[in-house]
C-alpha cells in the first residue's frame, strides 16, 4: 500500500472528525463519523482505514478510532 | 375584447406571448403584479385591454397593429426619439409618439391617418437623408428594421438630396473580433447604448457631440476592441440597421433557418436561436423566450462557438497499447471492441473494483446517466464521478443536509424581487455575465448589495453599481465570517422567529443557536482571524437581517476550500435564520461553473448515489434500477476522482473511462494527477478535442459538441433546457452514442434509438424527473424539476411551504481554520478563478476568437508585495507552492489585497493546479483551489514543469500527426 494514500485517508478521517465532532459528545461525535464514512467511503478505503487502526492507528483521532471500532463491529 | 396579459403580470408562466414578436416597449414593471389595474382603450377602432402602465405601441402590437419603430425594441425602455411611431388620439392635441405614450382608460388612438401618415414619411426622409442607399450590397440586407419602416411609411423621394455634409464615408471600426461598427449606416437612435446600459449593464457606449454630430463612441472614443466592451452582443442584437452587425452575417449573408438550443458554457443555460445556412452556423443569436437569459448572452455563449469546427478537432478513433507510442486510427468498432478487451483484462487480473469513470459536466443529462450507467452495470461497481466533485460537490452535501435537496432554491428571474443580495466567492460578471446583467439592473434599480470576496471583483465597483460593504476576507476564512453574521443577527435578536418555528427543526435549531452565540463566534473574535473590522460584519449583517427580501448567490469560492461543504451549511443556516426561503426575491443560489453540473449531479455521477440523489445503500432505490438494468448494484459507494488518484498510484485502480472532462488540467496538484494518469493501464478518454487528459490516453474516443447531439442540460435553476442536433457528429457517433458502442463491447447490452428514450428511462427511474419528456420539453420551453405529478410543469421555487427534508435543519458548521498556511517559505496566498472571455480549462475558448481578451494567464499581484519582491508589471515571476511551481507574467494590480494573490486557469502552458495542493473539504473531497500558500520571485525562463510539459505535449501531439498510418 502506497503511504500516500493511506496517508490521504488518515488525513481525511481526523478532518471528518475536526469538523463533526467539535461540541459534539463522544457517542454523538463518534457515531456521525461512523456514519460519514459508512456512506461516502469506498470499500477499498475503509478497507485500507481498518488495517490501519487494526495494525498501528497512532495517527488517528481518538474519535476517529472510536468510530472505525464502531463501524467495525456492524 | 382582446385581454392582453403579461406573462410577467399575470402570474402564470405559461401564458406566453409571441416570443418572435418585437411589441416595441417592455411588459410594464410593476412591483406587484396582482395588483396591476387593467385598463381598456381603442385602437384603430379595435379595443382592447392592457395592465395601467403599458405604452400604445404595445397594446396595438398585441393586436398585431404594428405602428412603425426605429428607436423602439421591447427589450429596452421607451426613448421616443426617432418620431416614426407617432399617433393620434381622439380629443387630444399633437403627435405623441406611441412608445413613450402610455394607455390610458377610454383613449381612442388612430396609428394610420394621412397626417400621421405624412409626418411618418418626413422623419423618414430625414433619417434616409443621411444613410446609404446600397441596400442590395448591405449585410443586412433582408434583416433591416430602417428597410422596413422605410417600406411602411412608404418613402418614395428623399427631397433633400445627398450632396450635403453627411456620415457617410465615417470610418469603420474593424477592430473587434466578432462584429463591424459602420458609423456611416447609423441612425443615432441609441437602442445599442441603451442596450449597453439597461440589457448588459456595461456602460461601455454613449452618444458623442450634439445635434448633427452625435455619433456613437465606445469606451473614451476608442475603437470597440480598447474599449471596456465585454462583447455580449447586446448592441449587436439592438441594431435597427448594420451599423453594428456580427463579421460572420458579413462574411457569409443572412441564415436561411433556425434551430433553437442551449448554450453549452456557465451554468446559467442561456437559450439561442442557431442561425444557420444548411448545417453550418452564421450567428447564435439569444433567444427572447429563454426563461434563464430572457433574450440576453455573453461573449461566450454569443460568440464563441468557433471551436466546434476547429482544425483541431479530432474526429476518428484511435487507439495504442502505450502512452509512448503513436495513435492508430481505427474504426469506432475496433476502438471500443480494443477499450473493452482491455477493461474487462483489468478487471480479470485486478478486480471488479479497478476501473471506473468519470461522467462530463459539459455533456447532456441523457450522456452523463448513460456513462453511470455503463459503470453500475457494466463495470459493476460505483466508481463513478463527475467533475462536480472539483467544484460543487460541497453545495450538494450542504443543501442535502440543511433544506433537504441537493440543488438551488431559485429560478434567475427571482433576482429582480431581491432587496438585499448577497454574492459570496462568485464572479458573476466574469464567470456568469447574463445573470450578472439581471443583478445588475436589480441593483440599479435600488437594491443593496453585500460581496464577500477577497478580490474587489467588478460588482464591488463598476459603472452605476457598487457594493454596500465589500466584505474583503481572507482567503480560507468564509466559515469564521459566516458564523460571525449569524452571531450578530442571534445575539441581536434579527431573526425570523416565526419562521425558524414554524419551518425549522427546533432541537437542532436551539443547538445551533446555543453554538453560534458563543463568543469566538463573534465579530469581534472573528475580525483578526477574517481580516474585516467587526463593525463591518455588523452591519453588514444588520443589513440583510432586516432586508424584505434576502437573496444569497454563491459560487466556488464558496465551495473550493477545505470547509467548502460547512461554508454551504452556513449560508443555508443565514437563509434559515433570516427567512429568506420559499419564495421569490431570496434564497440559496449556487452559481454553477459548467453548463451541466447540477445535471451531471442529478443523474447519479456520484459515487454513492443513484440518479435523483438516492444513496447507494438504499435496497429499495437499489431494487428499482436493478430491475430496469438487468443487473445487481452494488450497495456500497465507490471511490471519488481524489481516490481514484490514489488509488491508480498505489496499483489498485487501473483503467478509466473519462468522457468530456480535462482532469490533468482541471484537476489540484498536476504532478499528482499526471503520475495517477501514468499509472493506468487503460484510459479511455472521449473529447472533441486531444485535450491534456487524453495525452495520457490509450483509447481516444472522439466526441461531439452540443451542436451534433440531441439532449438536455440542466442548469443552476434546475431548469432541464433542449439542446438540439444541429448538425451531423463529426465523428459519425453522439457522445451517447459512443458509450452505448463501449458498453455493447464490454458485454452489457444497450440500445436507445434516440436520447428522447433514455429521458424516458431518467423520468421512470426518478421521482423528480417523473413528469419530464421531450414532449412536454417542447411544448414548455424548459422545465424546472421536480416534476412530477405534484408539479406537473416543473418548481420554480423549492421549499416553499415545508423543506424537501421537512423541516430545515441548522447544522453546527465550527471554523476549522485549514491546514494551508502562510510561512516563512511560502507567505503568500494564491487564490484562483475566471475570466469574462475564457471558459474552464479553455478548451474550447482557447479555440475561438475569445483569445484576443485573454491570450495567457497572468498573476495579479499588490503593488507592495511587487515592490518587495522587485517586480514590475509585465515581469515574468515563478510561483512556486509545496506542490510545484509555475511561471506567468505579472499584473500588478490592488484589485487584490496585500498577501492575496490571484490567477486563472484557462492555458494548459500555465498549468496553475501545479501549484494547487490536495487539500479538500472535509466532507466532499472538494479541493481546496481557493487556498495555496506561495511564493512569488522574478525569473527569466519558464519552470521545469513547464519544460517537460511543452516536449511531453509536443510529442504526443506528434504522436497524432501519425494516426492516419
Amino acid at each position: 500500500m502506497s503511504s500516500t494514500e493511506l496517508e490521504h485517508l488518515i488525513k481525511m478521517i481526523n478532518q471528518i472528525a475536526d469538523n463533526i465532532a467539535i461540541g459534539e459528545s463522544d457517542d454523538v461525535a463518534t457515531a456521525k463519523l461512523a456514519d460519514h464514512l459508512k456512506r461516502f467511503w469506498a470499500r477499498s478505503m475503509k478497507e485500507q482505514i481498518f488495517n490501519y487502526a487494526n495494525s498501528d492507528g497512532e495517527k488517528l483521532q481518538p474519535v476517529a478510532k472510536k468510530a472505525l471500532t464502531l463501524l467495525q463491529s456492524e | 375584447m382582446i385581454q392582453f396579459f403579461d406573462p410577467r403580470q399575470s402570474g402564470n408562466p405559461h401564458q406566453l406571448l409571441d416570443v418572435e414578436k418585437d411589441y416595441g416597449t417592455p411588459p410594464t414593471c410593476a412591483e406587484d403584479a396582482a395588483s396591476t389595474s387593467l385598463v381598456s382603450l381603442t385602437i384603430d377602432g379595435q379595443p382592447v385591454m392592457v395592465p395601467a402602465g403599458t405604452s400604445i405601441m404595445r397594446a396595438a402590437a398585441a393586436l398585431d397593429i404594428n405602428i412603425p419603430k426605429l428607436c423602439a425594441t421591447d427589450s429596452l425602455q421607451a426613448f421616443g426619439s426617432c418620431r416614426i411611431c407617432l399617433v393620434e388620439i381622439e380629443g387630444r392635441k399633437g403627435f405623441p409618439a406611441s412608445c413613450t405614450a402610455l394607455a390610458e382608460e377610454g383613449l381612442v388612438v388612430r396609428t394610420q391617418t394621412e397626417k400621421v401618415a405624412r409626418l411618418r414619411r418626413n422623419v423618414m426622409e430625414l433619417t434616409i437623408s443621411d444613410h446609404p442607399l446600397d441596400c442590395l450590397t448591405c449585410p443586412a440586407n433582408g434583416d433591416c428594421e430602417l428597410q422596413n419602416a422605410a417600406g411602411e411609411v412608404g418613402l418614395r423621394d428623399v427631397r433633400y438630396g445627398f450632396d450635403g455634409e453627411n456620415h457617410l464615408n465615417a470610418k469603420k471600426d474593424c477592430s473587434h473580433a466578432y462584429f463591424t461598427f459602420d458609423p456611416g449606416r447609423c441612425i443615432v437612435c441609441s437602442r445599442c447604448v441603451r442596450a449597453c446600459a439597461e440589457v448588459q449593464g456595461t456602460y461601455a457606449l454613449t452618444i458623442d457631440g450634439r445635434g448633427f454630430d452625435s455619433r456613437v463612441a465606445a469606451g473614451q472614443d476608442e475603437d470597440f476592441m480598447d474599449s471596456e466592451c465585454v462583447a455580449c452582443g447586446a448592441c449587436v442584437q439592438a441594431c435597427p440597421t448594420a451599423t453594428l452587425m456580427e463579421n460572420s452575417v458579413i462574411d457569409l449573408g443572412l441564415p436561411e433557418h433556425s434551430v433553437l438550443t442551449t448554450c453549452a458554457y456557465c451554468g446559467v443555460g442561456c437559450a439561442f436561436k442557431a442561425e444557420l445556412k444548411g448545417d453550418r452556423i452564421v450567428r447564435m443569436v439569444p433567444f427572447k423566450g429563454g426563461q434563464a437569459n430572457r433574450g440576453h448572452s455573453c461573449v461566450k455563449g454569443r460568440f464563441a462557438f468557433g471551436y466546434t469546427t476547429h482544425r483541431d478537432r479530432v474526429i476518428r478513433p484511435m487507439i495504442r497499447d502505450t502512452i509512448d507510442e503513436p495513435w492508430r486510427q481505427v474504426s469506432w468498432d475496433e476502438a471500443v471492441s480494443f477499450a473493452a478487451s482491455r477493461i474487462r483484462a483489468i478487471q480479470q487480473q485486478y478486480g471488479r473494483e479497478s476501473v471506473g469513470g468519470i461522467t462530463s459536466s459539459r455533456c447532456t443529462n441523457e450522456e452523463t446517466y448513460l456513462v453511470q450507467k455503463l459503470v453500475r452495470a457494466a463495470f459493476g461497481n460505483n466508481n463513478v464521478d463527475t467533475c462536480a466533485r472539483v467544484c460543487h460537490s460541497p453545495t450538494g452535501y450542504g443543501l442535502k443536509t440543511t433544506l433537504g435537496e441537493s440543488a438551488g432554491t431559485q429560478t434567475f428571474d427571482s433576482v429582480e424581487k431581491a432587496d438585499v443580495i448577497m454574492v459570496i466567492g462568485a464572479n458573476p460578471t466574469d464567470a456568469h455575465p447574463v445573470f450578472a446583467s439581471r443583478l445588475k439592473r436589480r441593483l440599479t434599480q435600488g437594491a443593496s448589495l453585500i460581496v464577500a470576496d477577497p478580490r474587489r471583483i467588478d460588482l464591488v465597483n463598476s459603472p452605476h453599481v457598487s457594493s454596500d460593504y465589500h466584505l474583503n476576507l481572507l482567503p480560507g476564512t468564509n466559515v469564521a465570517l459566516i458564523n460571525a453574521l449569524s452571531h450578530v443577527i442571534v445575539t441581536e435578536g434579527l431573526e425570523a422567529k416565526e419562521f425558524i418555528a414554524s419551518r425549522c427543526e427546533q432541537e437542532a435549531f436551539e443547538h445551533w443557536r446555543s453554538f453560534i452565540s458563543k463568543e469566538h463566534n463573534s465579530p469581534d473574535i472573528m475580525a483578526p482571524v477574517t481580516g474585516i473590522s467587526a463593525e463591518k460584519i455588523r452591519d453588514a449583517a444588520r443589513l440583510f437581517a432586516q432586508a424584505k427580501n434576502g437573496a444569497i448567490y454563491y459560487g466556488l469560492g464558496v465551495t473550493e476550500h477545505s470547509q467548502g461543504s460547512s461554508m454551504v451549511m452556513g449560508i443555508a443556516n443565514l437563509a434559515m435564520l433570516t427567512g429568506n426561503i420559499g419564495r421569490e426575491g431570496v434564497g440559496v443560489n449556487p452559481l454553477r461553473g459548467q453548463n451541466n453540473v447540477q445535471g451531471s449531479c442529478d443523474m447519479g455521477s456520484f459515487p454513492h448515489e443513484l440518479p435523483g440523489y438516492r444513496h447507494v445503500s438504499d435496497e429499495s432505490v437499489r431494487g428499482l434500477f436493478e430491475q430496469a438494468w438487468g443487473v445487481k448494484i452494488d450497495h456500497e459507494p465507490g471511490m471519488r476522482i481524489p481516490n481514484m488518484f490514489d488509488a491508480a498510484i498505489t496499483g489498485s485502480f487501473k483503467g478509466l473511462y473519462c468522457q468530456g472532462e480535462d482532469i490533468a488540467q482541471s484537476d489540484p496538484n498536476t504532478h499528482h494527477v499526471e503520475e495517477a494518469l501514468r499509472s493506468l493501464e487503460c484510459l479511455i478518454v472521449q473529447d472533441i478535442f486531444l485535450n491534456e487528459t487524453a495525452k495520457y490516453a490509450h483509447v481516444f474516443l472522439p466526441g461531439a459538441s452540443f451542436l451534433e447531439k440531441d439532449g438536455t442540460f440542466t442548469n443552476a435553476e434546475r431548469r432541464i433546457s433542449p439542446v438540439r442536433k444541429i448538425m451531423p457528429p463529426l465523428s459519425g457517433k453522439a457522445d451517447w452514442e459512443g458509450t452505448m458502442a463501449l458498453s455493447n463491447a464490454l458485454g452489457y447490452a444497450m440500445d436507445y434509438s434516440h436520447p428522447a428514450e433514455i429521458m424516458d428511462e431518467i423520468a421512470e427511474l426518478t421521482p423528480t424527473f417523473s413528469g419530464v419528456s421531450y414532449q412536454l420539453l417542447q411544448e414548455t420551453g424548459s422545465l424546472q424539476w421536480p416534476c412530477n405529478e405534484a408539479s406537473p410543469h416543473g418548481t420554480p421555487i423549492m421549499h416553499v411551504d415545508e423543506f424537501v427534508r421537512g423541516k430545515g435543519f441548522f447544522a453546527i458548521t465550527e471554523y476549522v481554520a485549514t491546514d494551508e498556511k502562510v510561512n516563512k517559505k511560502y507567505p503568500l496566498l494564491l487564490t484562483t478563478g475566471r475570466i469574462l472571455s475564457q471558459y474552464n480549462a479553455g478548451t474550447q475558448t482557447r479555440r475561438t476568437e475569445n483569445i484576443s481578451w485573454h491570450a495567457e494567464d497572468v498573476l495579479e499581484i499588490h503593488p507592495f508585495d511587487a515592490e518587495e519582491r522587485g517586480v514590475k508589471d509585465g515581469d515574468r515571476v515563478q510561483v512556486s507552492s509545496r506542490a510545484g511551481a509555475t511561471v506567468l507574467r505579472a499584473d500588478i494590480t490592488d484589485r487584490v489585497q496585500a498577501g492575496v494573490i490571484y490567477t486563472t486557469f484557462h492555458h494548459p502552458e500555465t498549468g496553475v493546479n501545479v501549484i494547487t495542493t490536495e487539500n479538500s473539504d472535509w466532507a466532499t473531497n472538494c479541493p481546496e483551489y481557493k487556498v495555496t500558500a506561495v511564493q512569488v520571485s522574478k525569473v527569466t525562463g519558464v519552470s521545469d514543469w513547464q519544460s517537460k510539459r511543452e516536449l511531453f505535449s509536443e510529442q504526443q501531439i506528434a504522436f497524432m500527426g501519425t494516426a492516419d498510418s
